[in-house]
Parts: structure tokens; sequence; C-alpha cells
């Protein structure tokens, strides 16, 4: 059992890296936005998804979260009448990846919100351990 | 003259806004977790009622109560703000409000202990 000043910087610190871990996958899918396949008719970049889960952490005996997925999204395509890419099968229809740029906005936001909201908790466990060492400074 | 308790009561009080604390912390991280619910601590006046009664030990094969008892005072939250489609009832903005009102006790705690510890010093030095 850890004092729980310490378990709550340490509950705080997985938030952040799961959302550091979205952010990266996000990043992905945005810069992965227009990767058409290699070959003719090939397959593009297929955008990726991430879940999170809650497990119970050992030490602290609370709950931190951690990345439980990277899967990636079943929707279909894009297709594009392109004949000149390389990537253009025989009927000169290109393949694009199923990522939508609105979207990757919209999650990166709320990657964003939450990364500041533990950042936030995170500042102020630390506040509240300073605010007790504090104590011991001589009050004469 | 009675004992004076505050700086038991104060340990106890900085004890219990630890937990706090940490089940907050708990929450904000699990804030985009799908099914998570909103976890809650017993206020503190319900905390202290139970156990503040504690089993005298005459005999060293008596077993001492557990010292984190704090810990048992994790609960489900009953009325969270909203609940979204993935089964997720965390509210930042809730949780923003309640670690604000933990650091201010928290910070009183500090002072009040700072102040009594003054006044005995006071006492002594005198």
């Amino acid at each position: 059992m850890m004092d729980a000043l310490q378990a709550s910087l340490r509950i705080a610190g997985s938030g952040l890296a799961a959302q550091s871990a979205r952010l990266r996958v996000i990043s992905e899918n945005m810069a992965n936005a227009q990767s058409t396949g290699a070959t003719p008719g090939a397959d593009p970049y297929r955008r990726k998804t991430i879940t999170f889960e809650s497990e119970l952490d050992k030490v602290s005996g609370m709950d931190v979260v951690a990345v439980k997925d990277v899967g990636t999204d079943p929707s279909a395509f894009q297709t594009e009448q392109d004949p000149g890419n390389p990537a253009a099968d025989a009927n000169g229809i290109v393949k694009l990846p199923n990522v939508n740029l609105i979207t990757e906005m919209a999650d990166m936001r709320e990657a964003n919100r939450s990364y500041e909201a533990g950042l936030q908790v995170f500042k102020q466990s630390r506040d509240l351990v300073s605010m007790t060492i504090d104590l011991l400074k001589s009050s004469s | 003259m009675d004992p004076i308790h505050l700086f038991d009561l104060a340990a106890r009080q900085a004890r219990w806004l630890s937990t706090s604390q940490a089940v907050i912390a708990s929450n904000v991280s699990n804030a985009n977790t799908p099914g998570y619910k909103t976890q809650t601590v017993q206020p503190f006046a319900e905390v202290l009622d139970r156990t503040q009664m504690q089993l005298a030990s005459t005999n060293a094969a008596h077993l001492a109560l557990d010292p984190a008892e704090e810990q048992k005072a994790v609960a489900k939250d009953d009325s969270p703000w909203e609940t979204t489609e993935s089964g997720n009832s965390v509210s930042i903005e809730q949780e923003m409000i309640k670690a604000s009102d933990v650091n201010r006790a928290f910070s009183l705690n500090a002072s009040l202990v700072k102040a009594f510890h003054g006044m005995l010093m006071a006492s002594v030095r005198s």
C-alpha cells in the first residue's frame, strides 16, 4: 500500500501516457491521409484506432488506464477516378485511405483536453505534497 | 483537562484528502475509457464515524484494524453529471471542481497544523 498522493501522481502519469499514445496514432493517421498502395489496385493505408481500458494497479490499489489495443478501422476506402496514378487499377480507379481529417482533428482536440486535465491533476498532487513538506520548514 | 486530538484529526483529514485526490486522478485518467464509472469517496464525517472506534489490543495476538481504512471508502458515484454513449460517466469539469475543493481543504489543513504547532512551540519556549 503506497501513499495516496504518490499513487495519484502515478495514476495521472498513466493517463498522460495513454493520451500521448492516442496522439501518436492520430498523427500517424493524419500523416498517411494520402498514402495509396504501391502497386496497381493495391489497398491504401488503413486508418488505425486506439482503445483504452482501466486496470487495477497492484501497487497503489487504484484504477490506472492502459492502452488496450491499437486496431484498424474496417470502414470502406474512398475511391477516386485518376488513371494517371501508379496505384490506379485497370478501370483507372484509385483507392484512397479511409482517413477523415475532420474526425482526426476532433479526436485530437479531445486527446488534448484530456491530456490537459491529467496534467492539471498531476500539478495539483505535486502541490499537495509540497504543502505537506512546507510544514517542516521552521515557522520561527 | 481533555487531551486535544487536533493533530490526529488533521492527519486523518489529510489522509482522506489524499485518497480523494487519488480517486480524482483515477477518474480523470479514465475519462476516455469505455464503460468506466466515476468513483467517489464517502464524506469525511462518515469515514470518521466509522474509524473512530479503535479496538484496544491487550494481547500481542490481537489483530490491529487495517490502518488503510480510508481505502475502503471508495465507491461508485451514484449521480454522475452525464454518461456518454460508450458507458463512461466521467465529467472532467466535475472532477476539476472536486480537485479544487481538495486543494482548498488541504491548504487549510496544512495551515491549521502549522498554526497549532506554532502555538505549542510558543508555550514550550516561554
